[in-house]
């Protein structure tokens, strides 16, 4: 028996010998010794072969006391979360595009050649109106073309043309599109080139009205940020009282809730309001307290309690608030900005503008992207009996949606949430090396490309190590949270 | 009465497919007008690598003539082909060998029983977790060690072992009938002629997905030939095409024929193996 066992032991370890050995050498290895390099003060400039007095020295804890002081790691962590701030459109694009594919396109599959006639049609009338009507230029007879050939690709081949087509951003990112894109973006690409004219326009139209009556947007957006930030408060005081969460469950949506208003307190253009949001919400939550304490119902309340679904509402009408306040500001500033022409972004070389031009990037490759396709499978796994249900008790769109088809995908939204997030922490390096060198001034260095820049060029291996496990123990404590918390909410 | 039915049924069928025409005829248009801007992009790339130089700044984006040569000068100007050579060498390599011993891993981990097994298999999971970031540095010290900096070997040898090969494959090896494995041992076939010859045909599925990911994943790695390359001629077409951007960054015609170049064999393969793919992408995610 035991020299069976023996045997299973060996014929088992034999078939895993060659992986394991790479795994030793390969992971295990280096995990410990960047451990034990994180301790170090290992710097290619001081310790190299023309230096042969300078030793390697253990310094403790003091490269992670650095990490806590460097103002730069501050810094890059900031970009590294401004990033993230894509993440929900990015979600939110996949689980639309995936619902728009999952789409019965079978319904026309014996009517193939109807549909082939109908789209050629369609694609010819474009094309004849195009170079009837408007400009006749080759490019929109070009553009019309390439539509009606996908049209009828789609009509043909069903969900799966439309899928290969809407994947092809995310499945050809790399070094070669971010170039693509780094030269669309430059000053004299085809971005700024089209945008030369509309804006030209809107400076005229702008300069051409009164400004008090331009920065009505600016108290429209301003209304709307409160509607926003009451509502957040109405939905939290209802699940509050209802005992859909838990009372810890609040303090962390309200926090976030909060932050814009506090932001707002800090960049507002009239003085006046300044500190009307903030107000706003302190007196909302007061008034959430009292309410919970009237009127609370006594069902049970496990702690912690629909945590991570409030958490994600938090997270992403925070950045809807901060849209906002960003346009409000834009609008006000109009006027003033419009009276020497309105120019197009320098995009990529603009310090403000940087972040922005690679986060539209990214979203364009991240509606089509594997989020998507596991949406799709997510959407097929849902019961028709539900949808049908629905139909029977004559459930709208909205409903169907709110009531199915969200809490049914609810895990894979999890899924895909945490994913997301640790590949935010860890990303932005590929773009950074590829598009902006981590420039203008630092403004799209994240922290996986000041490992790179520390570890590779300046040579501090013991510092970029120590980064590296920092960023480790943050991606790691975070996706416990998610885990501990987040899990609760999907298993409701 | 029911010839009457059989109306009032056509007449009603014919209502419901009709909308549904006109309701898939909408949503097609929707899509593929998505997908059209999705694409605009890609457009603009291939109409950019046909203009001349002084074109690219113009308001058309159509050039006035095709510039096929454009293609052409980037083999004059560049090693281009070599990149070509050094990327598709490297992931042939990577992939060949990472699936190997996945499948030898992911065997052991799926159809065998030995003691300690699922701690050793916990022990890989665990791994996946861990940030790459934080392994390069060392990995590069190592490579250092070997002398295999600046070689092939250098950046095919850390690319042949898998935590997530061994996972997908054993995701794959599990829905195998257990009850092959005892039908083999009876017929009296060691354990290597089960693998080979019963497990490994049977989870092609999972073998050809795993070869897809891992080709292309060497295919477009940036990182680690950017630290390990140093000769020009040993580039790969990622730090390649970073090589063209900071040398030749101005000649942006022909750096859109490089570019195209090196996106086409990608499309190619996705629209060929999508089926492969999509269902290795779904099923990734299973760990979760």
């Amino acid at each position: 028996m035991n020299s069976k066992k023996t045997k299973q032991l060996f014929t088992g370890i034999g078939f895993i010998s060659p992986n394991i050995c790479g795994f030793l050498v390969f992971t295990l290895v280096p995990l410990v010794f960047s451990m034990i390099l994180a301790f170090t003060n290992w710097d290619l400039k001081l310790h190299n072969m023309f230096k042969p007095e300078n030793t390697i020295q253990f310094v403790g804890f003091a490269n992670f006391v650095r990490l806590f002081k460097d103002e730069y790691f501050l810094m890059y962590f900031g970009n590294t979360l401004f990033f993230m701030m894509g993440i929900p459109f990015g979600i939110a694009g996949s689980l639309g595009a995936a619902m728009l594919l999952n789409n019965n396109f079978r319904g026309l599959n014996n009517r193939v050649w109807k549909m082939l006639i109908v789209s050629a049609i369609l694609a010819a009338s474009l094309a004849v109106l195009m170079a009837v009507g408007l400009k006749a230029t080759a490019l929109t007879i070009l553009i019309t073309t390439v539509g009606g050939l996908m049209l009828i690709g789609g009509a043909v081949g069903g969900s799966t043309v439309y899928r290969t087509l809407f994947f092809l951003p995310c499945f050809t990112s790399g070094v070669a599109i971010f170039l693509l894109w780094k030269k669309m973006y430059s000053p004299v690409g085809p971005i700024n080139i089209a945008l030369a004219e509309p804006l030209n326009n809107l400076s005229k139209t702008v300069n051409g009205i009164e400004p008090s009556t331009v920065q009505i947007g600016f108290w429209l957006l301003f209304a709307l940020m409160l509607l926003i930030l009451a509502w957040r408060f109405k939905v939290i005081n209802h699940k509050w009282r209802d005992a859909e969460i838990d009372s810890m469950s609040v303090i962390l949506p309200t926090l976030f809730t909060c932050i814009p208003a506090y932001f707002f307190s800090k960049v507002s253009p009239v003085e006046s309001v300044k500190w009307v949001p903030l107000t706003i919400a302190v007196v909302l939550l007061i008034a959430c307290i009292i309410n919970w304490i009237i009127k609370k119902q006594d069902f049970d309340s496990t702690p912690w309690k629909g945590h991570g679904g409030m958490i994600v509402g938090a997270l992403v009408f925070m950045v809807a608030q901060f849209i906002c306040i960003g346009l409000a500001l834009v609008i006000y500033n109009l006027p003033e900005m419009a009276t020497n022409g309105l120019e197009a972004p320098q995009w990529l070389a603009d310090y403000y503008w940087a972040k922005p031009a690679i986060m539209i990037m990214s979203l364009w490759a991240g509606i089509g992207s594997n989020n998507m396709l596991l949406y799709l499978a997510g959407l097929s796994n849902v019961p028709p009996e539900l949808y049908e249900a629905a139909d029977i008790d004559g459930a709208s769109g909205f409903q169907r949606f709110s009531s199915i088809t969200w809490p049914q995908l609810a895990p894979v939204t999890f899924f895909i949430f945490i994913m997301s997030i640790m590949g935010g922490l860890q990303g932005g390096f590929a773009t950074a090396r590829t598009m902006t060198q981590g420039g203008p001034a630092g403004s799209t260095t994240t922290l996986s490309y000041y490992i790179y820049t520390e570890g590779f060029n300046t040579g501090r291996l013991g510092y970029a190590s120590a980064i590296g496990w920092g960023l480790f123990a943050l991606v790691f404590s975070i996706t416990i949270f998610n885990w501990k918390f987040g899990s609760k909410y999907v298993n409701d | 009465m029911t010839k009457q039915l059989n109306q009032k049924e056509v007449k009603l069928l014919s209502k419901m497919t009709k909308v549904s025409f006109l309701k898939t005829g909408y949503i097609h248009l929707v899509v593929a007008t998505i997908a059209l801007l999705f694409s605009i992009p890609f457009i603009w790339m291939i109409l950019a690598s046909l203009k001349t130089n002084a074109e690219i700044s113009m308001t058309t984006w159509i050039p006035a003539k095709l510039q096929w040569d454009n293609y052409k000068e980037v083999f004059r100007v560049l090693p281009y082909a070599k990149f070509y050579w050094n990327s598709i060498f490297v992931a042939c390599w990577v992939t060949f060998l990472q699936v190997f011993t996945s499948a030898l891993a992911a065997f052991s981990f799926a159809r065998l029983k030995w003691p300690g097994r699922d701690k050793v298999f916990l022990m890989y999971l665990g791994t996946m977790m861990l940030p790459g970031l934080v392994m390069m540095i060392p990995n590069y010290q190592i490579m250092i060690k070997f002398g295999l900096v600046d070689t092939m070997a250098g950046l095919i040898i850390p690319g042949a072992f898998s935590a997530f090969g061994t996972f997908l494959l054993r995701q794959f090896m599990l829905a195998i009938p257990a009850s092959l494995d005892e039908a083999a041992e009876i017929d009296g076939a060691t354990k290597w002629q089960l693998f080979w010859d019963v497990i490994l045909p049977l989870c092609r599925p999972g073998l050809i997905t795993l070869t897809i990911f891992t080709f292309l994943g060497a295919y477009r790695n940036l990182f680690w030939p950017l630290v390990m390359m140093k000769t020009v001629d040993k580039y790969t077409l990622p730090i390649g095409l970073l090589f063209f951007d900071s040398t030749r960054g101005n000649t942006t015609h022909l750096m859109m024929a490089a570019v195209t170049m090196s996106v086409i064999p990608m499309i190619l393969v996705f629209v060929f193996l999508q089926k492969y793919l999509v269902k290795g992408i779904q099923l990734g995610a299973v760990k979760g």
